[in-house]
């Protein structure tokens, strides 16, 4: 966490103000003209990891305000995490599913959309559902 | 040969012969004067920032050790959070104390180099034709940002139906995702079809939400672009995690409008009012509008900018949850 508490420093946006750190990178990344230079460094890369560091810190100074801490357990900004979030997610669904099965309404095609809607499980969940 | 320019000129650059040193670029400009960068501090591993003159353009440069800045250095240094968000706001702090250059002035993105001037020089006018359309663009003109979140709301809403509560934990409870397939109430019988039932009361909840959020940022965004000579509208943030897990979106709301605007100088006053009014306008009420700015021309130095790019399914916040389902129907 101590990482990202440098990115964080920045005050929040209020009145117009260009020092958030999200909002720079934002643009320096993405945007601007394009050429080719001497030395190539994969922009994706970088890109890849900054959207988590973005979405941390777009959201961290209001959270924080408010008393939550829910980057904590954020797939996104802990493997631990997004280990145990995954689990359980499934886990979930698979009750779900079992309790449908039982009552015999799994497979209709309204049920799996919802499923589907209900998270990333929602695919294994529909595989387990038609085995 | 199959490079636009030379591979490696062995008599290039006076400045930059050294090996060692490499040629940062930040941005592209024309009219600077030598004073306009003096003082300026950019990298700081690296030398003054100067100008280098190209045709009738100039590259905002600095000379920096090729070693902390050769690719596999690079890589390094920008996966490090601290040492990006130092690289990050170096190029930013250059690039934005010439944005009010008179001709204009076209940013580049983070880290591009040149081994040495003459190959940047040659890179400049390589591009010379699209650098000077951008020019003429941006010159006068300012970027500002607009970024626009609902408030999630708390409270029971009227329009979902009976047959489909939102639970006991209402939708930003950070507990509630979780609550209602519990180890106890998936065992007895029907609790499947009532979470079922709940997921899509929820999804009704959610896409009302959405119609009514859409709504508020298609009046900002139509407002902001009477006074703008281009808009364009970015990819929304904290879609993810706040449609996610309902969590957090409680905070702040999802982003449902990130947009950039560029607008002539002289009427940034304007723009700044308009801000203010949305930001009182009733109907509006609750809606967060975020204004940053001025900001270097970042988001309009490609020619390809006014055409409006706007992605539909990274600017959904429902997209994380809601989208699926609603295209299976």
């Amino acid at each position: 966490m101590t990482d990202y508490d440098v990115l964080t420093a920045a005050p929040p946006a209020q009145h117009p103000t260009t020092t958030n750190l999200a909002d720079i990178l934002e643009r320096v990344l993405d945007k601007g003209i394009v050429i080719a230079g001497d030395i190539k460094i994969d922009l994706l890369d970088i890109e890849l990891l900054t959207i988590r560091l973005r979405l941390f810190v777009a959201s961290v100074d209001t959270a924080r305000k408010a008393g939550i801490d829910w980057w904590e357990t954020d797939p996104a900004l802990s493997s631990r995490a997004a280990h145990s979030a995954l689990a359980e997610e499934n886990r979930r669904l698979r009750e779900a599913l079992e309790s449908l099965g039982d009552s015999g309404e799994v497979g209709d095609g309204g049920e799996a959309g919802e499923l589907e809607s209900a998270g990333d499980g929602g695919n294994r969940g529909r595989k387990a559902g038609r085995s | 040969m199959t490079a636009p320019f030379p591979a490696v000129d062995p008599q290039a650059a006076q400045r930059s012969a050294d090996p060692a040193t490499a040629t940062y670029v930040f941005a592209v400009s024309r009219g600077l004067a030598p004073e306009a960068v003096a003082g300026l501090i950019g990298h700081r591993e690296g030398g003054p920032v100067r100008l280098i003159d190209a045709g009738g353009l100039q590259a905002v440069a600095q000379d920096v050790p090729y070693g902390e800045f050769c690719a596999e250095a690079l890589h390094r240094r920008l996966s490090d959070p601290p040492e990006l968000e130092r690289c990050t706001r170096a190029h930013h702090a250059v690039v934005d104390a010439v944005a009010r250059a008179e001709g204009g002035t076209a940013p580049l993105p983070l880290a591009t180099l040149y081994l040495g001037d003459d190959r940047a020089r040659a890179a400049l006018l390589a591009h010379e034709r699209r650098f000077r359309a951008s020019l003429d663009r941006l010159a006068g003109r300012t970027e500002w940002g607009v970024k626009v979140h609902v408030p999630t709301d708390d409270g029971p809403r009227p329009e979902t139906s009976a047959s489909a509560p939102a639970g006991p934990g209402a939708p930003a409870g950070p507990g509630a995702p979780a609550a209602p397939a519990g180890p106890g109430a998936s065992r007895t019988p029907g609790a499947g079809r009532a979470y079922l039932d709940r997921m899509r009361g929820r999804q009704r909840a959610r896409e009302q939400q959405w119609a009514a959020s859409r709504q508020a940022a298609d009046a900002v965004d139509r407002e902001l672009r009477t006074l703008a000579v281009a808009a364009r509208r970015l990819r929304t943030r904290d879609t993810g995690i706040g449609a996610a897990t309902g969590a957090g979106a409680g905070a702040l709301g999802p982003q449902i409008l990130n947009a950039a605007y560029l607008v002539d100088r002289a009427r940034s006053a304007e723009l700044l009012a308009a801000v203010d009014r949305l930001r009182r306008a009733p109907q509006l009420s609750g809606v967060r509008i975020e204004l940053s700015g001025p900001w270097p021309a970042y988001s309009f130095a490609e020619t390809d900018s006014e055409s409006e790019s706007e992605s539909e399914s990274d600017s959904d916040p429902g997209s994380g949850e809601g989208g699926a389902g609603r295209d299976r129907r």
